[in-house]
């Protein structure tokens, strides 16, 4: 047990991920939630905070504190997304965007899609430095990568089990589909809701998928990725039909993917800047053993 | 052909860490279970994954919500996310304290006159709750809208 919990994973595949997560923590300020920064015209006494927010010392949101959350959230995520100091700053990255959460939560609204993106960062730190392309593997980054897909299955699994707690058996013979089309469908919705059966199909489809999801850890490396693409062609789906992107639980996925094996930047340097032609002659991956020049060298 | 010796090396944890991290995530899971069997949303980031999760029959008609004003010149104007900076489920989440306080209903348009400083004032704010009609399991196309919580400013 502890063995698969720790399965060791190359240290170029935690370096990507955690770039990626901490980019996507300054997207999502930027793109995804800007309206968490409006907070600040709502007034005061809207806010109600969480249990987590009144067990903490934490403050009513003003607006000097949320501006000064998301300035520095988004310099320091995109400083930890060069791999530096992965704990300093991936501790200071977990933290503000903690509170950023609780902010954005506590007016009467909550989200259900980022427990995977939390323990995310809430892991990253402790995997310790990983150098883009590094195939030492690493038991600590592996541990990183298996609690974050465990909490990506469990928003699938326990999903299902809410629905049992709160609609009951009939959730699937229900009108939920048709009531969240009415709600924010696209046009694509509206075509898909005129065909008879196929939202109570649907629904027993969804149901079927996320208790069987945890089937995910047992598949063959092959079957698994095919698995994991069919979660991500069900957020398609999703998007183009209701409009719910789930975007922190899409990255929070790519945990199960080997993304040591995707190099932007590594790619781009060898055809912008091929190396001579000796050199190249003796070491031809000479080019694809650094990447973000900035990356910290690893423990050696 | 296999060479051990060229395989790659592996940076190994302790005892102690494995048996932290095995603390750890056992916690974790326990309370994600906690949560999902007996929480509400205020136990955010450990509450159910309740999105979607209410069963209605499949013949009931379905809420659409919309919060909008009437400024002092008579024109409705549209309160949503880009007009406030509140959210509709926001204003669905806290739509009981709304009914039973209507005059919480001023913070909306003091957001709004906070984000358009230029517009004239509301003298009235109200959450229209549009019913649409839906048989089967399916939207008629059909809907009637009612008003549920109605604030206006004393002339």
């Amino acid at each position: 047990m502890t063995g698969w919990l720790t399965e060791a994973v190359p240290r170029g595949r935690v370096a990507a991920f955690r770039t990626l997560v901490y980019l996507f923590v300054a997207a999502d300020l930027v793109v995804f939630t800007p309206w968490v920064r409006t907070r600040v015209d709502v007034p005061g006494d809207l806010y109600q905070p969480l249990l987590i927010g009144r067990l903490l010392p934490l403050p009513t949101p003003t607006p000097a504190l949320v501006g000064v959350i998301f300035w520095v959230l988004v310099a320091v995520s995109l400083l930890a997304s060069t791999g530096r100091a992965p704990r300093l700053l991936g501790w200071t990255v977990f933290a503000l965007y903690f509170e950023w959460m609780i902010v954005a939560m506590s007016y009467g609204k909550v989200d259900h899609d980022r427990v995977g993106l939390l323990v995310a960062l809430a892991v990253l730190p402790t995997a310790g430095r990983a150098r883009h392309g590094d195939p030492t593997r690493t038991e600590a980054g592996g541990w990183a990568l298996r609690v974050t897909q465990i909490a990506v299955i469990c928003t699938y699994f326990l999903a299902a089990w809410a629905k049992f707690r709160f609609g009951g058996l009939d959730w699937a013979t229900g009108s939920v589909l048709a009531r969240a089309i009415i709600r924010r469908g696209t046009d694509l919705a509206d075509v898909i809701a005129q065909v008879p059966h196929l939202l109570i199909v649907a629904q027993f489809g969804i149901l079927a998928f996320e208790l069987l999801s945890p089937l995910v850890f047992l598949l063959p490396e092959r079957w698994r990725l095919a698995m994991v693409g069919f979660f991500y062609s069900f957020h398609l789906v999703t998007i183009a039909t209701i409009t719910i992107s789930f975007a922190p639980h899409l990255v929070a996925m790519t945990g199960f993917l080997p993304l040591e094996k995707v190099r932007p930047i590594a790619l781009l340097r060898r055809r912008r800047s091929p190396a001579p032609l000796g050199q190249l002659g003796e070491h031809p991956l000479a080019a694809a053993d650094d990447d973000l020049g900035a990356a910290p060298l690893g423990q050696a | 052909m296999f060479l051990p010796y060229r395989h790659q090396p592996m940076e190994t944890l302790t005892t102690r860490g494995r048996a932290v991290r095995l603390g750890a995530t056992l916690l974790g899971l326990a309370l994600l279970l906690l949560g999902t069997v007996r929480g509400t949303d205020d136990d955010f980031p450990f509450g159910p994954f309740r999105m979607y999760s209410t069963s209605d029959p499949p013949d009931a008609p379905a809420p659409d919500t919309r919060v909008e004003g009437v400024d002092r010149t008579g024109a409705v104007v549209p309160l949503g996310q880009d007009a406030t900076g509140i959210r509709r489920a926001e204003i669905e989440g806290q739509q009981d304290r709304y009914a039973a306080d209507p005059g919480l209903l001023r913070r909306v348009a003091e957001a709004f006159a906070e984000r358009h400083p230029a517009a004239p004032a509301l003298v009235e704010v109200r959450i229209v709750v549009r019913w649409y009609d839906i048989q089967g399991g399916r939207p008629t196309g059909r809907w009637t809208d009612r008003t549920a919580v109605r604030w206006k400013t004393i002339p």
